[in-house]
């Protein structure tokens, strides 16, 4: 997928004026709020597995190089071929040979962010494949020519009118709202798919370095298809999706669910392990494995290590309020929200993605809700000041931030400021708002007004009501 | 080879200088109070758990109870085709108890290997039910399929008292070492909510999931 970070502002004033967008989104983000707090209050443990879970991710980045080498050996060992691709370009191309040198023309496949990250689809379709998408989501997008706009609902931001008429125009299938008549169609278009394929694509939830193991994490069932009907199966995956065993999946798969749809378990898990063996029923003769690295090992070796922790369940996404208002497109890239805000500088450069770390409010949500504990507030910030170094902030706002930021590290100029702003305010701002703040500040007056100073500053009234400074009275 | 080789190199290159974690343990998940010890109680609690999801649970003497009972279910489903794995002699002999309440054809798997096929139920044995969660787990192990839970609307499971486990520790416990090809751990029917997080069943997979427990 074409980044397309750098638009951030624009894209969010489109996703603004988009009716239909908004209509989807207000449909679907307080579900997935609901869904998810009623599933962790279900469930008393779900602290300590956080705790739990967060040490075996942190475990897993710290040793990252003796599990990858193990879960290396170990897929080998049972007949998979593992190759390594560095970056997008290296991955499509493995991709593409693999493809040839199988005699592939027809994949199916699995949702797989991966897949987004370095284009896959593209590559092997110019090589002929013809690639079809098999989760409902991805199948909807994949038919309107769009990318998804959510890790876990790619296609939350069409309506079932949407779907319908692209149903209608596409398939040429008769116009309807029902929703389970539209999984149907998708049911019966996609099963001849299933069985006709050579190959079938997926991503990876996890890799289990002790048993070379790839684990598969679906509702909708396609996932093991795709990964027992065809052939071939080829699978793409980060390095940072190895975890150090087998066993270690019980506490993170007690997790991955609960956050991402609020269910205790996804309908289907498929622990696979190597190819077809003698006397099996069925299972792929070949098995691809491409572990891609595209920016990791440099994000393993820095600041932001822990972001690697991921275990890509949307949580974060879900709950943030930026995202709620503009959707994943507005955000230009594979994964939106919070997640996406750091993984992009960090995977596509802070200069192609500078306005992420800055959508955010701070509010300090999405590092409330993350399974893994990973401190992504702290990070959006510490980006910003990355941003800073890097010479990516304008002077004006570098001088804004150097003066506040000596303003309010020091009480007694701060006492002064507001004793002026008050008297200003009060003669200047009678309806106590500002409609138009100069200069560097413009921007943000364009839409909506500015607060204006109170009369009474709230250290003062604080200081009165609890009588800290008895004087005050 | 050369790839991979360059891969660790660069992994390895990007912790140089760590602090290395202590050696981490497999979390063990301990059990909810009044987590089940008996044999009974797990069935007791993978049956709340399944039917929770919706599923259909199916219990008591086979001629009598469970087979008429459930062929019903399957005529209300619409049900016209069974089909079973051929090397699973238990769920063989379900289908044949079941086509007096049909009418049901026995199909081969190769019969639902179509675009369009008759509305199938697929019968197996399972190899674990998990109390915990009300999960169905099927393995590749003796060269089981897992045909009948892939591409069916519906999926009978066949269950045995003794094969219930407490949680998901103790089926990847009883599979480690050297894990089969597959396994799969099946926990409701097929479902999505991909357009406008409406939840819809049947997907790819079955629509509905009944376990049967008879006893003999």
């Amino acid at each position: 997928m074409e980044p397309r970070v750098r638009h951030f502002v624009r894209n969010s004033e489109k996703a603004f004026a988009d009716r239909q967008l908004q209509v989807a989104l207000s449909r679907t983000t307080a579900k997935f709020l609901e869904n998810r707090a009623a599933a962790v209050a279900e469930f008393p443990r779900f602290e300590g597995a956080r705790e739990s879970a967060s040490r075996i991710r942190q475990e897993a980045l710290d040793n990252l190089d003796a599990h990858l080498a193990r879960f290396i050996t170990e897929a080998r060992k049972r007949g998979a071929v593992v190759h390594a691709a560095r970056d997008g370009p290296e991955a499509r191309e493995i991709a593409a040979r693999i493809a040839k040198e199988e005699g592939v023309s027809l994949a199916v496949k699995s949702k797989s962010m991966i897949a987004e990250e370095v284009g896959l689809n593209g590559a092997l379709e110019a090589d002929g494949v013809e690639v079809v998408e098999t989760d409902l989501g991805e199948y909807i997008i994949q038919l309107a020519g769009e990318p998804p706009s959510h890790i876990i609902a790619p296609a939350i931001h069409k309506t079932r009118e949407d779907v319908s008429r692209l149903f209608e125009e596409k398939l040429g299938e008769p116009y309807t709202e029902e929703i389970p008549a539209l999984t149907r169609i998708a049911r019966r278009r996609l099963r001849d798919k299933f069985f006709s394929a050579q190959m079938g694509i997926s991503g990876a939830n996890f890799l289990c370095a002790d048993t070379g193991s790839v684990v598969l994490v679906t509702n909708e069932g396609n996932g093991r298809m795709v990964a027992t009907l065809p052939r071939v199966h080829m699978v793409i995956a980060g390095i940072d999706k190895v975890i150090p065993r087998l066993a270690d999946l019980p506490v993170l798969l007690s997790l991955l669910p609960r956050s991402a749809t609020g269910q205790a378990l996804s309908s289907y898990v498929s622990v696979l392990t190597g190819t077809k063996r003698a006397g099996d029923a069925e299972g792929p003769e070949r098995l691809h494995i491409i572990l891609l690295d595209n920016g990791r090992t440099g994000i393993l070796q820095g600041k932001y290590r822990e972001i690697l922790k991921c275990i890509r369940c949307g949580a974060c996404i879900n709950v943030c309020p930026v995202f709620q208002s503009v959707g994943g497109h507005a955000y230009g890239w594979v994964y939106p929200g919070p997640v996406g805000s750091v993984l992009a500088p960090l995977i596509l450069g802070l200069p192609e993605s500078s306005p992420l770390p800055n959508a955010s409010t701070l509010c300090g949500a999405c590092g409330e809700v993350c399974p893994v504990k990973i401190p992504i507030p702290g990070m959006l910030v510490e980006l910003r000041g990355d941003e800073r170094e890097q010479g990516l902030k304008t002077p004006a706002e570098v001088l804004g931030m150097k003066a506040y930021a000596s303003v309010m590290s020091r009480a007694g100029i701060l006492e002064a400021f507001q004793r002026v702003a008050g008297v200003v305010s009060a003669l200047l701002f009678k309806e106590r708002k500002i409609e138009r703040l100069p200069f560097a500040f413009s921007g943000w007056t364009e839409r909506r007004d500015f607060p204006a100073p109170a009369p009474q500053p709230f250290r003062k009234l604080w200081k009165r009501q609890r009588g800290i400074r008895p004087w005050t009275r | 080879m050369r790839q991979t080789a360059e891969l660790l190199d660069r992994v390895r290159a990007a912790l140089r200088g760590r602090t290395v974690a202590e050696p981490g343990l497999p979390y063990v998940a301990p059990r909810e109070p009044g987590a089940p010890g008996s044999a009974q109680g797990r069935i007791d609690l993978f049956r709340r758990k399944f039917e929770a999801l919706g599923g259909t649970f199916l219990a008591g003497p086979a001629a009598e109870s469970v087979i008429p009972a459930l062929g019903e279910l399957l005529r209300a489903e619409g049900v016209t085709a069974l089909f079973f794995p051929e090397e699973d002699p238990a769920s063989r002999s379900l289908a044949d108890a079941l086509v007096p309440f049909g009418p049901f054809l026995l199909v081969s798997p190769a019969d639902i290997r179509q675009a369009e096929p008759p509305v199938s139920a697929g019968i197996q044995s399972a190899e674990f039910a998990i109390a915990e969660s009300g999960t169905i787990v099927q393995t590749s192990r003796g060269g089981t399929s897992l045909w009948p839970g892939l591409a069916s609307d519906v999926h009978v499971c066949l269950l045995s008292p003794d094969r219930f486990l407490d949680g998901m520790e103790d089926c990847l416990e009883a599979l480690s070492g050297d894990p089969p090809r597959s396994i799969s751990l099946i926990t409701g029917p097929s479902r999505t909510a991909d357009i406008e997080l409406t939840l819809t069943m049947g997907v790819h997979g079955p629509r509905r999931v009944i376990a049967v427990l008879p006893s003999s």
